[in-house]
């Protein structure tokens, strides 16, 4: 049953998803993966000025999408944990992996912004609002990933990333709206702008859903791994304090006996 | 290796952790206007025209076409935000779309001779996506 042979915490569940639901999201994920490449990389045309540069629309949207959502969920993880009535370790745990999430796919978002920054603005990186926002989300969550590791009392320590979780939440709003509030290097928001009117049509438009439904897809699977790796790690710090009190016991009577 | 810590203590711990965190975004907003000059990318030509600034600061217009003369390393065209249009001397680099009537940041300072003097520029696309268009002209210019 357990491979590992490590004892769960027995008041919250294991895992998020129900197995089945999880092969599910993941087999989907794949193929829609699969798909977003094909159509990525071959079956949407080029951009008219940018030409296959454009591609990494399809790579640097999705990324910033999942770092938007990744950020929300570890928000609204941590007013469940805050709020007494549903008060619960699931929540600190889903925070904690959601925000893990949202900083690796914050990192590519960058990463992947500079690489089509170079060709196609002449630059790998500008002091405009909408990439410093960026950079400080980043370390932002970075800096709560790593409150997260001060050790302390589990309910008062959960209560201290929550609230650090909401304070760097701040920020999503602020990246999001830049273009619209400062003058930047960056594109205005191509669909998701005041308007919502889409600048992006047929084939293109189409590549670009599927890679957003491709990541939010790889994005549930991936937080409910994180999730038991969180629930398994716990049980295994459980087991080494036992068994280090276990010791400490042992010697103690040891110790009587010389 | 931590003692459980004393009820007041936990707490005052997690309201410093709060407190720093909070610190970091108000840092960082300040940070920001107070830079507030460099918040805002770029000026207008309207804007850079009216001013006169004596300093370094970036400047955003479209390329009129047909202005480009390149002389050995330097380029000169004609920028433009509708209103007004000045001459610009850039020495250095070019991106590749750097194109007639495309969208540009200019980065240098104002000449003696009333032309700016550009050693950076960089290319402001828009936000629309459309395929290559097939018209008849190909893809001329």
């Amino acid at each position: 049953m357990n491979r590992l042979n490590i004892e769960e915490p027995t008041d919250t569940p294991g895992q998020l998803l129900a197995p089945g639901v999880r092969h599910a999201i993941g087999a989907v994920a794949l193929v829609a993966l699969a798909a977003l490449a094909l159509l990525g990389l071959w079956g949407a045309p080029p951009d008219d000025r940018q030409g296959e540069a454009m591609r990494l629309l399809y790579l640097h949207v999705p990324s910033a999408w999942l770092a938007y959502l990744a950020f929300f969920v570890t928000a609204v993880a941590s007013v469940l944990f805050l709020w007494r009535r549903t008060r619960s370790m699931v929540w600190d745990r889903v925070a904690g992996a959601s925000a893990e999430l949202g900083v690796i796919f914050t990192g590519l978002t960058l990463v992947v912004g500079a690489l089509w920054g170079r060709p196609i603005w002449g630059v790998w990186w500008a002091w405009d609002a909408r990439l410093v926002t960026t950079a400080v989300l980043f370390f932002l969550y970075l800096g709560y990933l790593s409150l997260r590791r001060i050790p302390g009392e589990p309910e008062a320590a959960g209560k201290r990333n929550a609230i650090a979780a909401l304070i760097a939440f701040v920020d999503v709003p602020i990246v999001h709206f830049s273009v619209e509030w400062w003058r930047t290097l960056h594109q205005k928001a191509t669909v998701f702008n005041p308007e919502l009117s889409a600048k992006i049509e047929g084939v293109q438009a189409l590549t670009l859903w599927i890679a957003v439904i491709a990541f939010t897809l790889l994005y549930l699977y991936l937080l409910d791994r994180r999730y038991r790796l969180a629930v398994l790690e716990e049980g295994q710090a459980e087991r080494e304090l036992e068994q280090a009190i276990r010791e400490r016991t042992g010697d103690a009577v040891a110790g009587v006996t010389p | 290796m931590s003692a459980p810590a004393a009820r007041p203590r936990g707490r005052t711990r997690y309201v410093v952790a709060a407190l720093a965190c909070g610190g970091a975004v108000i840092a960082a907003t300040v940070l920001m206007f107070a830079l507030s000059g460099n918040v805002q990318y770029f000026r207008t030509v309207s804007e850079a025209v009216t001013s006169q600034d004596d300093g370094r600061f970036k400047l955003m217009g479209a390329v009129v076409p047909g202005s480009r003369r390149r002389t050995d390393d330097v380029v000169t065209f004609e920028l433009t935000d509708g209103k007004k249009t000045v001459t610009v001397r850039h020495s250095g680099d070019t991106p590749a779309l750097f194109e007639d009537g495309a969208p540009v940041v200019c980065e240098g300072r104002w000449g003696r001779d009333e032309a700016f003097a550009s050693d950076r520029i960089m290319i402001k696309h828009g936000e629309e996506y459309t395929p290559p268009k097939v018209d008849a002209g190909g893809q001329g210019g």
